[in-house]
């Protein structure tokens, strides 16, 4: 790493971290209370050695043991425990709280911004990575907010808290104890500078190792094929030992810096202490008691600097992890949303339900065109079939339609109105998409039917599901319409899942249909079921249909055939077929290849 | 505490660093007795006013020497113990890696790759910690403990080391109690996190529907209700968490003032004095470590034993695919000669393969095609042995594999696997991953018979251009050739292609197969294949249907049947022209 690098890294740490503090700001008044709190648990907190300083000096040392004040002297050290404790454990919680719900803030931000994106991004976004950016990432800054700061704020308090007590019972003492503080900012800094780098060093290669071992367990047949076991077990074990060598160092500057020299710091002081106090003596009588509490209160003093110095390395982790975070929450390519509308415009509403493309040429990476000068209209009620190989451009067709990309070239229309001038809610309501794969959610049947729509009432669900005919297998599932759909609907055959999410369709009443027909063939028992809700469904809806199987769109009102990305053929089913090109060819082969089962053939 | 006794065999390794770190960690625990009882010698001089200047040196001097050496002895037990500790992980992923690479594909089928991923970290991890924390806490928590308790009695007054232990059951009852209710809590508060990490993988998974039903705000509102049960369940969790310190405080105060209270009770009796009052109060200090540790020592040791079993078990599988006794380590050489009456995946009752009998001369192109699952690759796998015949035997030049070692016969077989798995490397350590010492000009020579290497050309660092998961991405026609390419330049005897062309154009197929032909003139080739212009050319063609062949031949004779293999063909003929846009009959 250069040194340009560290540079760069420490003044964006210091952004991400000034951004991360920005979130406390809705936190104000618990945090102020929390602080409060803090504040009070550290002053009785340190309050308990001087009233023991108390006993032994005013008491103890002069044998003299009045009932009374020993009373209340007892019951006042107890009370100051019981504060302590009771404010300690307050302020703990809510500072916990407070940590708990920032995360959840930033969690809920981060999710919604996805939510936002445009599905260009998650095409070259992996989902893995999403997932764990909004649940791990987030989960280590929960640790800077709930253990790192909090902990620097808990133990600066009680260092400031113990200082003060010190500084009370003997000035000239504590002073001279304030010489050491160089000592542990030095120790600290040096601590910080030298793990930094061997941390950074460990969990790079950590994942080093964790790259090749997920690598060789999913290329081992390959190894094993090609005899490089050997190589890779010498490969394996160099970067291993080489992980091992780095955690030694990471163990050996621990060793030198942490607690065995935190504490040779604190026999450091118990010297100078004793020395003091010795030295006095030889001339002045010393009071006990302020003896006692200073050793009490150096016993204590060193355990929030160790407690500090060992989160010091959670703190570059979160640093990083948020970084990834924010980058998230900046990112740009949102998903297409309708333009602002004028007061005086009307909001458009889809009425007739008639699609229009007019010349769209369309490309997802800006480079090759999957769609080129595509023209088509389709009237209110009217079905119109896209067919065509894998990657003639079928999909983007209806990702276009759907406004899941952005329409730069030629325009989309619905009712005469260009697509981006509909405001989502009603474009989302008025097109139904049916997928090649239903996507069930996790929840029971009701749930996957209405989504978030909560004006579908129940009956109509189950309306929708009888029109669809899945209502005689719902029925059919222990608990009906309440029955838990687990791990995407695994336990239903593709065909009743398919039923579902017809009625899920239905049940939103839209006025354009979008099919996107599945291509694996469904159990015969269910495809005629399917067949039939299909036909049903069109009935009185503008169509757009994606069709691998032509026998189900023979009565289409338009066949558009694209072949690499442009129409190439367009009509009906009997126009097509006469006309002996591409559609011809396709529907001879989903006849099994034999020429005499062409109607009319040759 | 079993565990202990499991990881004894390491123990036992390390002897001498064990034993060496554990007196270390006695010593430290011993010397540690130095500075309190130091500074009750002082406070009772200084109290007599009967300290001099002699006396004070010394004793200054004895706790630097003390802080000298105990600093010496922290560390050096550390790096000893820590280290081992490091060993230990650092040995059993090794073991785990050697054991990885010794077990066969079914290996891999039956487990996933995830989990034998958090064995190989997670566990391995507990296991580290059982014998770091879990050694140091149980030798530090017995002899601090014992040391520190024993000296109190023995030095100072046993009545009153009672009196001030009197609270700490207290705190040992409350430490388990909440860490009871932690543990439930906790788990809850995982399976919240579990649910929103659920929900969070469904909405990316499902987002196309989300986004045409317009369910982006319905999602977020139910994520951050999620979350929010996530909030509540972490502040229960919180709740509970944040009553230990408060707790062993109060228990600590507790014991202070009962030490102190009688302490001093028993100075104005002159049973002890008010320097050891002094110490006995430090002393008491040193116990509060041992008393946590030992709470924390049972959760160490739980998880660690967990783990271990979890690893014990994991390299406990049995190697199935083994070479047999007496197996000769000489790479085979010759005919191919198939005579398999039937084959069983393992654990399964239908037969994947029947009645596989053929012969291939030394030099010869076989062909196996059929549907997906009509046991084409399943025929290519026996003879590279990932899985071994029951019923039948296989041999190559008149020897059966099963005499040969697994290592000589897949010296004999070069296998582009239908999923071809590249590693994160360079394209030209790719190439040569089963000859690491290949040269420059063999690499490329290779490429070139894969009709990969103007491919390479335009990548932006050609043959150093990185591949794999963190390298750029290839088509997937690319990846099958340089697939190809690591495969020709094992120059085997025998080549198996199963499936490996499907994503490449039927030119560069041609071309492929006809440098291939050139290539590898008396050495013997294997193709699986869907499309049929890819065996042609090949000696014999068999055509395979559930597991059997249903036709044999070559492509003329095949043709000529009229069977099922003239159906492929003709379908195929026409399927090409679709793909071509229909424009050449």
């Amino acid at each position: 790493m250069s040194d340009y690098e560290s540079g760069e890294r420490v003044r964006t740490d210091k952004g991400v971290l000034l951004r991360l503090l920005r979130y406390l700001g809705p936190h104000k008044r618990p945090l102020t209370g929390a602080l409060v709190m803090l504040g009070i648990a550290t002053g009785t907190d340190v309050l308990g050695p001087i009233l023991i300083m108390l006993f032994i000096d005013n008491y103890l040392t002069k044998r003299y043991f009045p009932h009374g004040p020993l009373v209340l002297l007892g019951s006042a050290y107890v009370g100051l425990l019981c504060l302590t404790a009771l404010f300690n454990y307050l302020q703990v919680v809510l500072f916990q709280t407070i940590a708990l719900r920032i995360i959840q803030r930033m969690r809920v931000e981060v999710f919604a911004k996805v939510q936002s994106l445009g599905l260009s991004f998650f095409d070259r976004t992996p989902a893995g990575s999403l997932v764990s950016r909004i649940t791990n990432d987030t989960e280590a800054i929960k640790d800077l907010f709930m253990s790192v700061l909090s902990t620097f704020v808990q133990n600066g308090f009680l260092l400031v808290g113990i200082y003060i007590s010190m500084f009370f019972l003997s000035a000239r003492l504590a002073a001279l104890c304030l010489l050491l503080a160089p000592i542990i900012a030095l120790v600290m800094h040096s601590y910080r500078l030298l793990s930094t780098r061997v941390y950074y060093l460990t969990r790079q290669k950590l994942s080093l190792l964790n790259a090749k071992l997920s690598e060789s367990l999913q290329g081992m047949y390959v190894i094993q094929a090609m005899r490089q076991e050997r190589r890779l077990q010498r490969e394996f074990g160099e970067i291993n030992e080489g992980y091992r060598q780095t955690r030694q160092r990471n163990i050996q500057i621990n060793a030198l810096l942490l607690r065995p020299l935190v504490d040779v710091l604190y026999m450091l002081t118990l010297m100078v202490v004793l020395t003091f106090f010795g030295l006095q003596s030889l001339h002045a009588p010393v009071a006990i008691g302020v003896l006692y509490a200073f050793v009490n209160y150096l016993e204590r003093f060193f355990e929030p600097i160790n407690n500090m110095m060992m989160r010091l390395n959670l703190f570059q982790q979160a640093t990083v992890a948020a970084q990834r975070v924010f980058e998230l929450m900046d990112e740009q390519l949102l998903a297409p949303v309708s333009v602002a509308v004028s007061d005086a415009q009307a909001v458009p509403v889809v009425r007739e339900g008639r699609v229009e493309f007019r010349d769209v040429t369309f490309s997802y990476d800006g480079q090759t065109d999957v769609l080129r000068n595509i023209s088509f209209v389709a009237e209110p009620g009217q079905t119109v079939a896209l067919v065509g190989h894998t990657g003639s451009g079928k999909s983007t067709v209806i990702n276009l339609l759907l406004r899941f990309y952005p329409v730069l070239r030629g325009e989309v229309a619905i009712d005469g109105q260009p697509l981006i001038a509909y405001p989502d809610r009603e474009l989302r309501s008025k097109i139904g998409l049916v997928l090649q794969d239903p996507f069930l959610f996790v929840g029971d049947v009701r749930k996957n039917i209405r989504l978030g729509n909560s004006a579908i009432t129940d009956e109509q669900i189950e309306r929708a599901a009888e029109f669809v005919q899945a209502d005689g297998f719902i029925r059919k599932l222990p608990h009906g319409y309440e029955d838990h759909i687990g791990e995407r609907g695994a336990t239903f055959s593709s065909g009743q899942r398919q039923l579902l999410s017809f009625a899920r369709t239905i049940a939103w009443e839209p006025k354009i249909l979008v099919l996107d027909e599945a291509t694996a063939s469904i159990d015969t028992e269910t495809e005629e079921a399917i067949q039939s809700a299909l036909q049903k469904m069109r009935k009185g809806r503008t169509t757009i249909a994606i069709a691998h199987r032509l026998s189900t769109i023979q009565d289409a009102d338009l066949i558009l055939v694209l072949h690499h990305g442009e129409i190439v053929e367009r009509g009906n089913h009997q126009e097509l077929l006469s006309r002996r090109g591409l559609y011809h060819k396709m529907y001879l082969l989903q006849q099994g290849g034999a020429r005499d089962s062409l109607p009319g053939g040759a | 505490m079993r565990v202990f006794l499991d990881l004894m065999w390491f123990f036992k390794m390390h002897k001498l660093r064990y034993l060496t770190g554990v007196t270390l960690l006695m010593l430290v625990a011993v010397l540690s007795l130095i500075p309190p009882h130091v500074v009750g010698v002082l406070v009772t001089a200084i109290q007599h006013h009967a300290l001099t200047r002699a006396e004070l040196l010394y004793w200054v001097v004895v706790l630097a020497g003390t802080a000298t050496v105990v600093y010496v002895l922290r560390y050096a037990w550390r790096i000893l113990l820590f280290g081992a500790a490091m060993q230990l992980s650092a040995l059993l992923r090794e073991k785990l890696y050697r054991h990885f690479t010794r077990l066969s594909p079914q290996f891999y089928h039956r487990n996933r790759i995830g989990d034998l991923m958090a064995h190989s970290t997670n566990d391995v991890q507990a296991i580290e910690a059982t014998a770091t924390d879990g050694v140091l806490t149980l030798v530090d928590s017995i002899t601090t403990g014992t040391v520190v308790i024993t000296t109190m009695v023995a030095t100072i007054s046993w009545q009153l080391t009672l009196i001030a232990l009197i609270p700490m059951p207290v705190m040992a009852f409350a430490t388990s109690y909440y860490g009871k209710l932690m543990h439930v809590r906790f788990h809850k508060a995982q399976a919240a996190f579990a649910d929103i990490t659920e929900k969070t993988q469904e909405s990316i998974a499902g987002v196309r529907v989300i986004k045409a039903f317009g369910q982006e705000d319905v999602e977020t509102e139910s994520f951050a209700s999620l979350s929010a049960d996530v909030v509540q369940k972490n502040v229960a969790v919180a709740r509970i968490d944040a009553l230990f310190d408060p707790t062993i405080s109060m228990v600590v105060g507790v014991s202070y003032l009962l030490s102190v209270g009688f302490g001093g009770l028993y100075v104005t009796r002159g049973a002890i004095t008010l320097g050891e009052l002094t110490t006995f109060v430090l002393y008491l200090g040193q116990l509060i470590w041992p008393m946590l540790a030992f709470g924390w020592l049972f959760n160490i040791v739980e998880r660690g034993r967990a783990s271990n079993d979890r690893v014990r078990t994991l390299l406990a599988v049995q190697e199935d695919i083994v070479n047999r006794p007496g197996a000769r380590d000489v790479v085979p050489s010759g005919d191919v000669e198939f005579k398999v009456s039937s084959f069983f995946y393992p654990e399964t009752t239908e037969a994947a393969l029947e009645n596989i009998f053929f012969a291939l001369k030394k030099g010869q192109t076989l062909g196996v095609v059929g549907r997906t699952g009509s046991g084409k690759t399943t025929l290519l796998k026996l003879l590279l042995r990932e899985f071994d015949v029951q019923d039948g035997d296989i041999a190559i030049g008149g020897q059966s594999i099963y005499a040969v070692t697994l290592e000589g016969l897949r010296g004999a077989i070069a296998y582009v696997p239908q999923d071809h798995y590249l590693f994160s490397a360079s394209v030209a350590n790719n190439i040569a991953f089963a000859r690491a010492t290949a040269t420059q000009d063999e690499i490329h020579h290779a490429a070139r018979l894969a009709a990969v290497h103007e491919d390479i050309l335009q990548f932006t660092e050609g043959y150093a251009t990185l591949v794999g998961e963190r390298g750029v991405t290839l088509s997937g026609g690319q990846k099958q050739r340089l697939s190809i390419a690591r495969a020709l330049l094992m120059d085997a005897e025998i080549l198996i292609l199963d499936d490996s062309l499907s994503a490449v154009d039927a030119r560069t197929e041609a071309q492929i197969l006809e440098s291939l032909r050139r290539e590898r003139q008396h050495r013997t080739t294997l193709i699986a294949t869907h499309r049929l212009s890819a065996v042609a050319e090949a000696d014999l063609i068999l055509v395979m249907d559930n597991g059997r062949v249903v036709e044999r031949g070559s492509h003329v004779q095949l043709l000529r049947q009229g069977g099922v293999y003239a159906a492929m063909y003709e379908r195929q003929q026409l399927e090409e022209m679709v793909e071509k846009g229909g424009v050449s009959a």
